[in-house]
């Protein structure tokens, strides 16, 4: 018995005394994951201390390292989208060991040594793996250690019906009534996903007495009690998506205590994230089975009364290269500064800037508003035609230059709609000498005639075109530009 | 290896010990006035880049992509600064210089210049000068912008889509924009630029990050034709006329130094900045060429480095036709991760930083700060050159030869790095060059040190922390790097 037990200690200690980890992470991971454990920058970057990522089974730890993670990632409740890069060809074994024995020894964390003979049994498992884990795929392999049910003895009490907010379910009966064994409130145990109300009622623990906050999102409407009090809610018909989260605090003594959580779906998409924090609560305690949307508030870019505002970055369903530009009034387009042409055109609100402006801004950005239009997706003009910017007028409506040869095709684009009768008027020019240029107006939407200058372009727009010769092709509209005769077309909501 | 490393830092805490006995330890506050400039309130000044104006005026862009035009800047009471906005919607611009009444920008995609044409305080022209390149619409495809080389051209490095592959054209290429928006493939090689400038010279350099085809972070030369080390953005040769035939493909897990051998367009990174220990993302370039209004430093460029929040100092040097040179710590303690800087014919350093989705060490979100000189000059290794069996030190003030003429007032340790097509690489092929003689020059100014086993390619670095001045001072900064691509002959 001692024979076999001294030699594994004399090799943890030989493990723990070779490297300095607590140095070795300074150099390697504290710029992000921060001295403290706790993330850089007030958290913007996920959590060690007490995260269950570096819980259990090192391989998961270990194995993440050395290839690096991206996309999403939920850490303690919260979702991370940055990259980590992979470190297995810059950290060699004996310091990974160091680095995560440390990890898994600090701050609130109390798990198992590392050694490198585990880093190389990691390493030589995953040989061929040439790119970052995401989330889901490192999980598969060595999922987080089980955790007690974080509500115990819940039910959950569905009641089908119409709602486009809070009933009172008191005075409801529910059609079933289920046991959660896992303790984590969900929709996915629901029969249907349209027009139903869900009622969970479990205890909650408090690890120690303090105050505790909970919060709350869904699609669309929820609200949660705790010892028979409302703590947050979520009002109204609306996406799960963090920008119309709430939260509320409530102090609680240490232990169990009722909570309650009541939920409505009207209809499309659907969800509810809930998760406390609070003292003894590393991070965020998820109470639901999908975790808390990032902490994206919602950054709306608006026009002011007076003024058109443009945002550039990369917008949903148009180019890379697209200029949103957003116009007192509630009108709104995307002009594709690679195909030369607006090519959605929306009312209402214009544009979230949340995803862009937080953290490194991945993806594109779907309108803000209602009524889009997808006008065309393709090249306007030749593949010699060239973006050459453009040009605002003291309301900021913008005039787009396209060179084309020696002529400029200018593009200029105002709204001159009225309240509840949006519409947008362009105005196109050849300038220039030179013979007549075929412009693509739509290259999907159906062209119908309905008056002299009068047309439908899809079903969504009344068109009315002045000085101009439209034509119909193969599913696509044209128009004919003559060099000094300007054409205005006027695209109103219908 | 383990054996070593404890000796240093043994060796450090020693030093820390000695330091803080010491009441004249040189610290930045002695040379330098690091100052916040206030910004304007409410707004997220995210700093992507910062041009000077006439009148003192300097305009800035935001990552948001708003461009704003500050007054007051160089004063001595910088409460009073005020703002002006210029523009918005701007695609995250990283390069801007005011050109004729132009500020020109260039943008993720596009090469600009705008313009107030009708007086009201507000750009009105946003003229596209260029927009040759394709991106995909990944967030990581960020352009760097320079500002014009003495043939008006427009210097651009394109970040690789992802940071790791070229997924479309001219990603992990850099470009020249020609006054008249030609666009002309220029150098081949990039990973993932932090920015991008020139040396007092007018040759262009870039940084480039840690990664794939990158063991350390370095600042590169941009000499036109060359391959900078990454081939992920060779399919594009056949696209590149000017350019000749597509470079022969590096060998993985190989080194520098062998590969450059075999590629003759390969130009080896002029100063490696190691990793970990000068850096992790170095960003912006700019050369001293205010004549001394900054300590004697003229001449030498200065690179910024986003997660440490630092300026460095760089002294380059050509050898054998190519650049190399020594990198060492110079100002600290900046609020945010540094990305612009940018120098005044006065000689101030303006800086601006932003942490948002990579971390440092300043720890507010952004800032814009300026740094001014005092006049008076730290005691600091001011060059390092190569010699054929050694280096030559310049200091900033006379040394003292009792100290500064033992070998054993200086240590040097040497390795090189992995060039592979993996994420980075660990130091390798360590060597410890023997330093067996230091002579001083007769003004005190000079230290010959004499080596034993120089090893070509690799960084050497040094540590000299027994050399005192003349007045009994220590070094600021003890500590050098310098990248030996070539021997002197």
């Amino acid at each position: 018995m001692i024979h076999r037990t001294l030699p594994i200690l004399l090799a943890l200690t030989a493990a723990a005394s070779a490297q300095d980890g607590g140095q070795l992470y300074t150099t390697h991971c504290s710029a992000c994951h921060a001295a403290d454990g706790k993330g850089a920058t007030g958290g913007q970057f996920p959590p060690l201390a007490g995260s269950p990522w570096v819980k259990g089974d090192p391989q998961r730890t270990i194995k993440l390292v050395l290839h690096g993670l991206t996309g999403p990632v939920e850490v303690a409740g919260r979702t991370y989208n940055l990259e980590m890069p992979p470190q297995g060809s810059v950290i060699p074994d004996d310091h990974l060991a160091a680095i995560l024995t440390h990890v898994r020894a600090s701050w609130e964390n109390a798990s198992s040594p590392v050694t490198a003979d585990m880093v190389k049994v990691a390493r030589a498992a995953t040989a061929d793996r040439k790119t970052p884990w995401t989330a889901p795929e490192i999980l598969k392999l060595h999922p987080l250690p089980a955790v007690a049910p974080p509500i115990a003895n819940l039910i959950s009490s569905i009641y089908p019906g119409e709602w486009q907010d809070l009933p009172d379910f008191s005075k409801l009966k529910p059609i079933n009534v289920e046991e959660e064994h896992d303790g984590l409130i969900s929709i996915t145990h629901a029969d249907r996903n349209e027009q139903f109300g869900l009622v969970w009622e479990g205890e909650i623990t408090a690890p120690k007495a303090g105050k505790f906050t909970f919060s709350l999102d869904a699609d669309d409407c929820a609200r949660v009690i705790v010892d028979g009090k409302k703590v947050a809610e979520v009002r109204g018909i609306g996406p799960l998506n963090g920008s119309r989260a709430k939260q509320g605090q409530i102090k609680l003594s240490a232990g169990r205590h009722p909570i309650r959580i009541e939920y409505v779906e009207f209809s499309g998409q659907e969800g509810i994230a809930l998760a406390m924090k609070g003292p003894g609560i590393p991070g965020w305690r998820n109470l639901s089975d999908q975790p808390l949307p990032p902490e994206r508030p919602s950054l709306m870019v608006t026009p002011t009364e007076e003024r058109a505002v443009i945002y550039r970055n990369f917008l949903a369903d148009t180019t890379p290269r697209a200029i949103g530009v957003g116009f007192p009034g509630g009108v709104n387009l995307a002009y594709s500064a690679d195909n030369l042409a607006p090519e959605l055109i929306w009312t209402g609100n214009f544009i979230d800037g949340g995803r862009h402006w937080i953290d490194r801004g991945q993806g594109n950005q779907p309108p803000a508003g209602e009524q889009v239009v997808k006008l065309s997706g393709s090249r306007a003009l030749a593949d010699t035609a060239r973006f050459r910017g453009y040009k605002l007028d003291p309301a900021g409506n913008p005039t787009f230059s396209v060179q084309l040869g020696k002529q400029f095709v200018l593009d200029s684009w105002k709204p001159v709609g009225s309240e509840g009768s949006p519409a947008f008027l362009r105005t196109l020019t050849v300038n220039g000498q030179g013979s007549p240029v075929e412009f693509l107006i739509s290259d999907k939407l159906p062209l119908k005639k309905a008056g002299d200058q009068d047309y439908e372009l899809g079903d969504a727009i009344q068109l009315h075109a002045e000085n101009a010769a439209l034509e119909s092709r193969d599913g696509k509209t044209y128009l004919k530009l003559a060099p000094g005769k300007p054409v205005t077309l006027t695209y109103r909501w219908k | 290896m383990s054996h070593s490393r404890s000796l240093a830092s043994i060796r450090g805490f020693l030093f820390c010990l000695c330091a803080a006995a010491s009441a004249s330890a040189q610290q930045q506050s002695d040379f330098y006035l690091r100052e916040e400039i206030p910004l304007p309130k409410g707004e997220v000044m995210e700093l992507g880049s910062i041009a000077l104006m006439p009148d003192q005026k300097i305009a800035v862009t935001s990552r948001r992509g708003d461009l704003w035009i500050c007054t007051g800047a160089y004063e001595t009471d910088l409460s009073k600064v005020t703002w002006q906005k210029f523009a918005e919607g701007l695609h995250e611009p990283f390069g801007m210089f005011w050109k004729d009444g132009w500020l020109y920008l260039t943008q993720r995609p596009e090469v600009s210049r705008i313009k107030d044409s009708d007086g009201d305080g507000r750009a009105d022209i946003f003229e596209t000068i260029n927009s040759d390149w394709s991106i995909k619409g990944d967030y990581h495809e960020y352009i760097f912008g320079s500002d014009p080389d003495k043939n008006g051209d427009i210097w651009a490095v394109l970040c690789l889509t992802g940071s790791f592959t070229a997924d479309v054209p001219w990603r992990g290429w850099c470009v020249r924009i020609t006054p008249q928006g030609e666009m002309i493939p220029t150098c081949s090689g990039i990973r993932s630029p932090g920015g991008i400038g020139f040396n007092a010279e007018g040759d262009v350099f870039y940084t480039d990050n840690q990664g794939v085809w990158n063991g350390s972070s370095s600042l590169k030369w941009l000499k036109p034709g060359s391959f900078q080390g990454n081939p992920s953005g060779n399919i594009f040769y056949d696209q590149a006329k000017n350019m000749g035939p597509r470079p022969v493909e590096p060998n993985d897990k190989s080194r520098i130094l062998a590969e450059r051998k075999r590629i003759k367009e390969f130009v080896p990174p002029a100063v490696i900045l190691p990793h970990a220990k000068v850096g992790n993302s170095p960003t912006g370039i700019i050369p001293d060429l205010s004549g001394g209004k900054f300590g004697p430093w003229d001449k030498q460029v200065y690179v910024g480095e986003q997660t440490a929040s630092e300026v460095q100092r760089v002294c380059l040097e050509k050898v054998n036709g190519l650049y190399q040179g020594a990198v060492f710590h110079f100002l600290s303690g900046f609020e945010a991760g540094i990305v612009p800087i940018r120098q005044a014919a006065d000689g101030s350093v303006f800086i601006g930083g932003t942490n948002r989705g990579w971390a440092s060490k300043g720890s507010k979100p952004f800032t814009f700060e300026r740094v001014r000189w005092n006049g008076k000059t730290p005691f600091e290794i001011h060059t390092m050159s190569a010699l054929k069996d050694g280096f030559e030190l310049t200091f900033t003030e006379p040394v003292d030869p009792a100290t500064a003429g033992k070998p054993e007032s200086y240590a040097m340790d040497a390795w090189t790095y992995i060039y592979q097509a993996a994420y980075g690489s660990p130091e390798v092929d360590q060597a410890t060059p023997k330093i067996t003689a230091a002579d001083v020059s007769a003004d005190g100014k000079k230290v010959r040190l004499k080596i034993d086993g120089l090893v070509q390619g690799h960084v050497h670095h040094l540590e000299a922390k027994g050399v005192t001045s003349k007045s009994g001072g220590k070094l600021w900064h003890p500590e050098a790097w310098y990248t030996l691509n070539e021997i002197p002959r």
